[in-house]
């Protein structure tokens, strides 16, 4: 990543920690990376640069700061843009992905060899050509794509898996969808690299990566349909948006018990069963979480009365003793997800 | 009744001959010895034991060096239309490889890394196959990388008596009379040794002196510019490479890439497609690239660092005119670059005092560099430390010997291919006019037709694979 991806990741107002961005991007699911990654509006940078080292952003960080576009706090843990930094951002012409909400729940990686392969075998196919280097992914992959290709191969495939990635590329931008079919590899065409794309249209390999999750997103979430060619290829890589023992808490949360309850029933400490919640609480909707049960009006009236200007400014710590005493930092936490929400 | 050699050629590749090295190395198979097949590059060496898997029941287990290899080797097979072929190396998922093992004894031609068979448990579970052949491949790398860089390679000998002295047939494209050696005592065997000439008298060699650095960009500017594409130059560093395929793109008016292994497995894929497909000029290289690389029409390999040994620049050349038609390989030589192999040797080979130290409290060093893990295996294989200090003194004076082998070549100032051969026991034919111009005398690649023509110099490179220029409609339509 260089300077100017790191740019529109961060805020002119609200000083974010480098390290949410960075555990976001390598995908560390912990609930104080969720809880800050939505604060800051990225949770759809989970998972998308896995290989990212501990670190990874520490230079391009302190390349912002030499350039005056950016400054870092004393404790070196948050980053803020000055004014010339917004400026520059605002000024540049940088991609804006438009299916970003569903980037948390789609795995990329996964999706683009299984498609990647299957545009390669189809092309290859379509040319009656059964001579080829096919693209090197995984086992796992190779197999997903013969299962579908066995299935669905026949005279009018190309022009069906055509139609269908038509159908869905018109959907977002044309330089994003030029991006993403320029790397293709099929019949007579290698594919071009990121990196070659780079070097011709001035773009950094990471703003060509979120034009093609652009086009990769829209493919699987057009692939939904029962209907369409590569349902059976891609459907299943959507993700839950909450992890599975996540939702059982939850699930059990519905049905009434504690969360004591809960934590013995599962074996499970109770700190972990108020981290599912938090975890559930950030990734789902308002009213897809039983707040009401959980943050009763009262508890909201109690923390109201007590808590004051920015929500990224309050602190547990902070609170009178006796609403220490009556509350855990989750009812906290929970509250200031609520308001979060609320603010959306 | 049992096919013939030939009969099998035509019924699995469709072919009525063999090339000469590939008869005599399955003659020798068939007649149940093991065979060293030291044959150049595009004599068709992995059709030797792909013919003698079809012949024989039981497991090909094929022992190669290079992942990347590994993996090309495996996508031709399958394209060849033989099925039943997996790889299992440290790049293997953890899913994959069990399912390869739950169906191991159904695998037809099994491709290992060395340190992938030396694990005990996978040495177990090959132990328990029938093997009708083992193959060592680019079983140079046994001498060039064993010691100190994969000494995985000098346990060879030993799995192979585990696994019960299968017949055994090590492939390599150059190894003069010492290596042959070397290779034959690492594998506990004598095996019949099946060789054609390495010359390829179609490639004109050339050696030239540049003051420095400048110089040598200046004048690998100038041939790239100049001489028939496409063409390969190779580098000792990834970075280098990288940055000169930038620069050469910008300033030459080529279409050039680079090539090693710090490619991501997509990237370097593609761009060797381009490179076959001829949307690439120049390919700015490290040894990652060649090996397994099938483009007969390379015109030109020029060599911008020093290689290590006469022995890897041959295999490197080799890749240069495989259509027999005429090329040259151009070496680019500044005083003092001797530095470069000497100091990337040096790296991986621990001084007596380091290999005391580290016997004396093996505990005290941390394993993640890569020379403290050699000693580690060494250590942990029970060989004792005068054994170790004596193998990497030995190992130096090979190498040392070695390097000074390559700088006879460079400094011959007759006759280049005379020198070369001469490593590897041939005599060179009559020098003439298109053998060779030392640094002595200058290289005229006009004369050898080897200077693209005036239309060629003018014409717009080719069509450029841009983003910008094909609308994706158009993309989609030409895939589908």
């Amino acid at each position: 990543m260089e300077p100017v991806d790191l740019l529109p990741l961060l805020s002119e107002s609200q000083p974010r920690r480098l390290r949410v961005v960075e555990n976001l991007l390598r995908g560390r699911r912990t609930v104080s990376t969720l809880y800050w990654g939505q604060r800051y509006h990225l949770l759809s940078l989970l998972n998308l640069n896995k290989t990212l080292t501990r670190g990874g952003l520490d230079d391009t960080a302190a390349a912002l700061v030499a350039h005056g576009w950016a400054q870092i706090d004393a404790e070196k843990e948050t980053v803020q843009l000055t004014a010339a930094g917004a400026a520059q951002r605002d000024a540049k012409v940088y991609y804006q992905p438009v299916t970003t909400e569903q980037w948390p729940y789609l795995d990329h990686q996964v999706l683009r060899a299984r498609l990647f392969l299957a545009i390669q075998v189809v092309s290859q196919y379509a040319h009656s050509q059964a001579q080829y280097y096919p693209l090197q992914v995984d086992l796992a992959a190779r197999q997903a794509v013969r299962r579908w290709f066995h299935t669905m191969k026949g005279p009018t495939l190309a022009a069906t898996i055509s139609a269908a990635l038509t159908a869905s590329l018109t959907k977002i931008p044309t330089m994003a969808a030029d991006v993403l079919t320029a790397q293709f590899t099929g019949f007579n065409q290698p594919g071009v690299t990121s990196e070659q794309q780079a070097q011709l249209t001035g773009k950094t390999t990471w703003e060509l990566y979120l034009m093609q999750l652009d086009g990769l997103t829209q493919v699987a979430l057009d692939a939904r349909q029962p209907t369409h060619p590569l349902h059976s290829l891609v459907a299943a890589l959507w993700q839950p948006p909450v992890a599975h023992s996540a939702q059982v808490t939850l699930a059990a949360v519905q049905t009434g018990q504690t969360l004591t309850q809960i934590a013995a029933t599962r074996h499970v400490k109770l700190s972990t069963v108020r981290e599912h919640l938090l975890e559930a609480a950030i990734m789902l909707s308002l009213t897809d979480f039983p707040y009401a049960q959980l943050l009763p009006a009262t508890t909201r009236q109690d923390f109201q009365t007590v808590v004051s200007g920015p929500i990224d400014e309050w602190q547990y710590g902070d609170l009178p003793e006796t609403v220490q005493n009556q509350y855990d930092f989750f009812d906290f936490r929970l509250f200031a997800i609520w308001c979060g929400k609320q603010e959306a | 009744m049992r096919e013939t050699l030939v009969e099998s050629l035509q019924a699995v590749f469709g072919f009525d001959q063999f090339r000469q090295g590939q008869l005599a190395a399955l003659t020798a198979l068939e007649t149940g010895h093991d065979t060293l097949a030291v044959l150049p590059t595009g004599a068709g060496k992995t059709l030797i034991y792909q013919l003698y898997g079809y012949r024989h029941p039981g497991c090909v287990l094929v022992v190669s060096p290079l992942l990347s290899l590994m993996n090309d080797q495996v996508d031709r097979m399958r394209m060849s239309g033989f099925k039943r072929v997996a790889a299992i190396t440290s790049q293997t998922s953890f899913t994959e490889r069990q399912q390869i093992l739950r169906q191991l004894d159904q695998i037809q031609f099994l491709f290992l890394s060395p340190e992938m068979l030396a694990q005990p448990t996978m040495l177990a579970r090959v132990q328990q196959l029938t093997l009708s052949l083992l193959v060592i491949d680019e079983a140079h790398c046994i001498v060039q990388w064993g010691p100190d860089f994969r000494p995985e390679y000098l346990l060879l000998g030993a799995i192979r008596d585990r696994l019960g002295q299968p017949l055994t047939l090590a492939l390599t494209a150059t190894a003069g009379q010492q290596t042959r050696q070397e290779i034959a005592k690492q594998l506990r065997c004598t095996p019949q040794v099946v060789t054609e000439s390495v010359d390829r008298p179609n490639i004109f060699l050339d050696v030239e002196y540049v003051a420095d650095e400048a110089e040598k960009q200046e004048r690998l500017q100038q041939l790239v510019t100049t001489l028939k594409r496409p063409g390969v130059v190779y580098f000792s560093s990834k970075q280098q490479a990288s940055d000169t395929a930038l620069w050469l793109q910008q300033t030459a008016n080529v279409q050039a890439a680079a090539y090693h292994a710090g490619l991501a497995a997509e990237d370097r894929f593609k761009i060797q497609q381009q490179f076959m497909a001829g949307q690439l000029d120049v390919i700015c290289a490290t040894s990652a690239f060649g090996m397994g690389i099938d483009k007969n029409d390379v015109r030109y390999v020029i060599h911008y660092h020093l290689p290590a040994d006469l022995e890897s620049y041959a295999q490197e050349i080799g890749r240069a005119g495989r259509d027999g038609q005429q090329s040259v390989a151009i070496l680019l030589y500044a005083g003092g670059d001797e530095r470069l192999p000497l100091a990337l040797g040096e790296t991986n080979r621990p001084d007596a005092e380091l290999i005391q130290r580290y016997y004396q409290h093996p505990t005290n060093f941390a394993t993640d560099e890569p020379v403290i893990q050699l000693l580690q295996f060494y250590y942990q294989h029970g060989i004792s430390e005068a054994a170790v200090v004596r193998l990497f003194q030995q190992r130096q004076r090979e190498r040392t010997r070695a390097l000074a082998q390559m700088l006879a070549y460079v400094r011959e100032e007759t006759c280049l291919r005379h020198q070369w051969l001469q490593a590897f026991d041939e005599v060179a034919p009559a020098h003439g006019a298109n053998c060779c111009s030392p640094a002595t005398s200058s290289l005229d690649a006009a004369a050898l037709h080897l200077t693209r023509t005036t239309t060629e110099l003018t014409r717009t490179t080719t069509e450029v694979p841009t983003v910008t220029t094909v609308s994706w409609q158009e993309r989609l339509h030409r895939l589908f």
